[in-house]
């Protein structure tokens, strides 16, 4: 078990944000900093997965292991999270019918996108386990499936030049945004919610970032200088989003995606909104941990055991949703969800990490 | 003790036979399995098929719209509101093909060949002779209160439609969002699509019994007629149709599981049909008076007592 640090104290505070934000209409939804700006968790998720891949596939002294056991270490992370996102699905389904069931109540049925699998399960089962088929809210880690599938490619050549990766990953967002170029969602119509295309831009920028910024002191001495230009943006981004000020999308020139605030193909004003945000906050972990105390360590729990926070994280806001909906909701029955989430989530990290140290117990 | 099972058994049978042969056995179902359960008790109406006629004959006073196929058939003040559908009728005039964005939270159906969008375009070239209709379909995650009105803003400017059809409301009923940002929400987006030339037709969520009840689901139900009625845009009432169907079709079965999932199954069937007449009958709204159509939508109602209906309605439903 790693001290706390900053790269899992972000994340430990993007999984709890994006636990929050998962639980639409809750009291504390308008508490999260997504709720301030133009990019949100998500962005901030995805580049520190870039960010950990660069520091995963380098040894102590920072020397690149060997080519081969990166790729099958991406491999074998890509199966954990498709097996992770699988497990997630079925549960979620699960849950979602059963409920409908006690309830008597076939509204529930068409929780965000879940429709498809009750009404035509042949179709959908394929397109569940090819990921094409996504649940609303549970679409993040079929863009993370796609990420570390292609991430060797980009690994391999920054090993030989870090500024031809980045480049083909710019070309590559770039394309996606101009021609609309996206995975297809399946059955049903449309396309996915991440589109893996233009968001592969933050991982191949975490872990080029990451090599930069251990094998010279220019970045990290050129970023200090930033800071002001940082809390520019973020302050641009709290007016417009507490304005609701952005672009008309039927009215901007083409092509539309490059002027829009468009999530799913990661509009430039949201790249440029969270490196803002990288600028502002880059020192404030320095700042903070000594004196937050043990939110310092919750928070760097959760990040270092992402995938399973993560998992359960989102079935947590699914049952969160649930339980408001069955309730009704209040101000109490959210404080009860949130605070039973957050402690589900310290004990999940908690019990991964337990689980990881306690001696193998044979198997009977 | 056995009777309630013996029907639930012949229930099952009988939906299982529905979803394998197809509409045909559907509609006399509910009329058919009822029998052996309700030995002892009045039949409420006339068991015997076919169950227009019943509903014909029934309570309602006002005649259902024969026009729909007969598991579907529930009176025209029930199902719709109307108004003027422009955009539509300017792709018609200049005899182009219409562009329609069906979006909604259960844009499927039974089977690949019985999809929603499938049956809608079916639905609507047929009611629309010699007009090509293309309908897109697209799943709309999230509440319109928190982001999703963004979200299909987007879908809009990427299919640039003559038509959105919008099943509305389930989200945000889900998360029990706050109604007043749940209708200024709405009310902003069908704005900011009529205010580029695009019409609307407005659908309401699902009726289901458990949620008759339901005070914070019927007032959600209402607000979006309110939208419609304030923005001038058609409305299907699937709330209201669906609550029809199930009075209609109520011969008692409540208790036996799943009758809410059968309604629901019904209320998808019969959806493309329900809007497609809403759609066909707005498009013979005569054209508003040219002035002042440009900031106040001028509103044109289908007769006087639809409009009155749908303010009043929906009351929870009686037991």
């Amino acid at each position: 078990m790693r001290e706390p640090n900053a790269v899992d104290f972000w994340r430990g505070l993007a999984l709890v944000t994006i636990f929050v934000n998962h639980i639409p209409g809750n009291t504390f939804e308008r508490y999260t900093y997504s709720q301030y700006g133009i990019s949100d968790a998500a962005e901030l998720f995805v580049f520190l997965a870039g960010w950990s891949i660069g520091i995963a596939t380098r040894n102590r002294d920072g020397s690149p292991e060997p080519r081969l056991k990166t790729v099958l270490r991406l491999m074998s992370r890509t199966i954990e999270v498709y097996r992770a996102q699988i497990t997630t699905m079925a549960l979620a389904l699960g849950m979602i019918a059963g409920t409908a069931l006690v309830l008597d109540n076939p509204l529930l049925l068409e929780w965000h996108n879940a429709g498809g699998f009750f009404a035509d399960p042949i179709q959908t089962m394929v397109g569940f386990v090819l990921l094409t088929h996504q649940l609303g809210f549970f679409n993040i880690l079929p863009l993370y499936v796609v990420l570390l599938g292609i991430a060797p490619v980009f690994v391999l050549i920054g090993r030989v030049s870090r500024l031809a990766a980045l480049l083909l990953s710019f070309s590559l967002y770039a394309a996606s945004l101009v021609f609309e170029w996206n995975l297809p969602s399946w059955p049903g119509e449309g396309d996915w919610f991440f589109d893996p295309f233009c968001w592969q831009l933050l991982l191949v920028l975490g872990f080029t970032m990451q090599d930069f910024s251990r094998t010279s002191s220019w970045l990290k001495r050129w970023s200090r200088r930033f800071v002001p230009l940082g809390v520019v943006i973020v302050l641009t981004g709290i007016v417009l989003s507490v304005l609701e000020l952005r672009p008309d999308p039927l009215l901007v020139p083409d092509p539309r995606l490059v002027f829009t605030f468009d999530k799913t193909y990661l509009s430039p004003a949201r790249v440029i909104h969270f490196l803002g945000v990288l600028l502002a906050f880059q020192t404030l972990y320095a700042f903070l941990a000594p004196r937050l105390g043990w939110i310092t360590a919750f928070l760097a729990s959760l990040g270092r055991n992402s995938l399973a926070v993560f998992s359960i994280g989102s079935l947590l806001s699914l049952a969160a949703q649930l339980v408001r909906f069955w309730t009704g909701g209040g101000v109490v029955v959210d404080v009860f969800v949130v605070g039973f989430g957050l402690f589900a989530l310290g004990f999940t990290a908690w019990f991964v990490e337990w689980r990881s140290r306690k001696p193998r117990l044979s198997s009977p | 003790m056995a009777l309630p099972q013996a029907a639930a058994l012949l229930t099952l049978s009988l939906a299982l036979l529905c979803h394998l042969g197809g509409g045909g056995v559907c509609a006399q179902e509910p009329a058919a399995h009822q029998d052996p359960a309700k030995v002892g008790s009045p039949p409420p109406t006339v068991v015997s098929p076919p169950s227009v006629a019943v509903a014909g004959q029934g309570a309602d006073a006002e005649a259902v719209d024969v026009t729909l196929s007969p598991e579907c058939r529930v009176p025209g003040s029930k199902l719709y509101t109307l108004a003027r559908l422009g955009a539509v009728k300017a792709a018609l005039k200049e005899k182009r093909p219409v562009r329609v964005l069906a979006i909604g939270a259960s844009t499927m159906g039974l089977g690949s060949s019985a999809t929603y969008p499938v049956k809608l375009e079916t639905a609507l070239e047929r009611s629309l002779p010699d007009v090509d209709v293309v309908v897109e379909s697209r799943g709309l995650q999230g509440e319109i209160a928190s982001g999703a009105g963004e979200r299909l803003r987007s879908m809009v400017a990427e299919l640039e439609p003559d038509l959105v059809i919008w099943q509305v409301g389930s989200h945000d009923a889900l998360a029990r969002v706050d109604l007043d940002a749940f209708g200024t929400a709405l009310d902003e987006t069908v704005q900011w699509i009529k205010g580029h030339e695009i019409d609307v037709v407005l659908v309401s969520p699902v009726y289901t019994a458990s949620l008759a009840a339901d005070d914070y689901y019927t007032s959600l139900v209402r607000k979006v007629q309110e939208v419609a009625l304030r923005e001038g845009v058609p409305l299907v009432q699937r709330y209201e149709a669906m609550r029809y169907l199930a009075r209609r079709n109520d011969k008692g079965e409540g208790h036996l599981l799943g009758s809410q999932f059968r309604l629901n199954d019904l209320g998808l069937r019969c959806m493309a049909e329900h809007v497609t007449r809403a759609i066909t009958l707005s498009l013979l709204q005569p054209d508003p008076a040219s002035t002042g159509s440009a900031g106040r939508p001028a509103l044109t109602l289908a007769p006087p007592k639809d409009s009155a209906g749908a303010k009043a309605a929906p009351a929870p439903a009686g037991p």
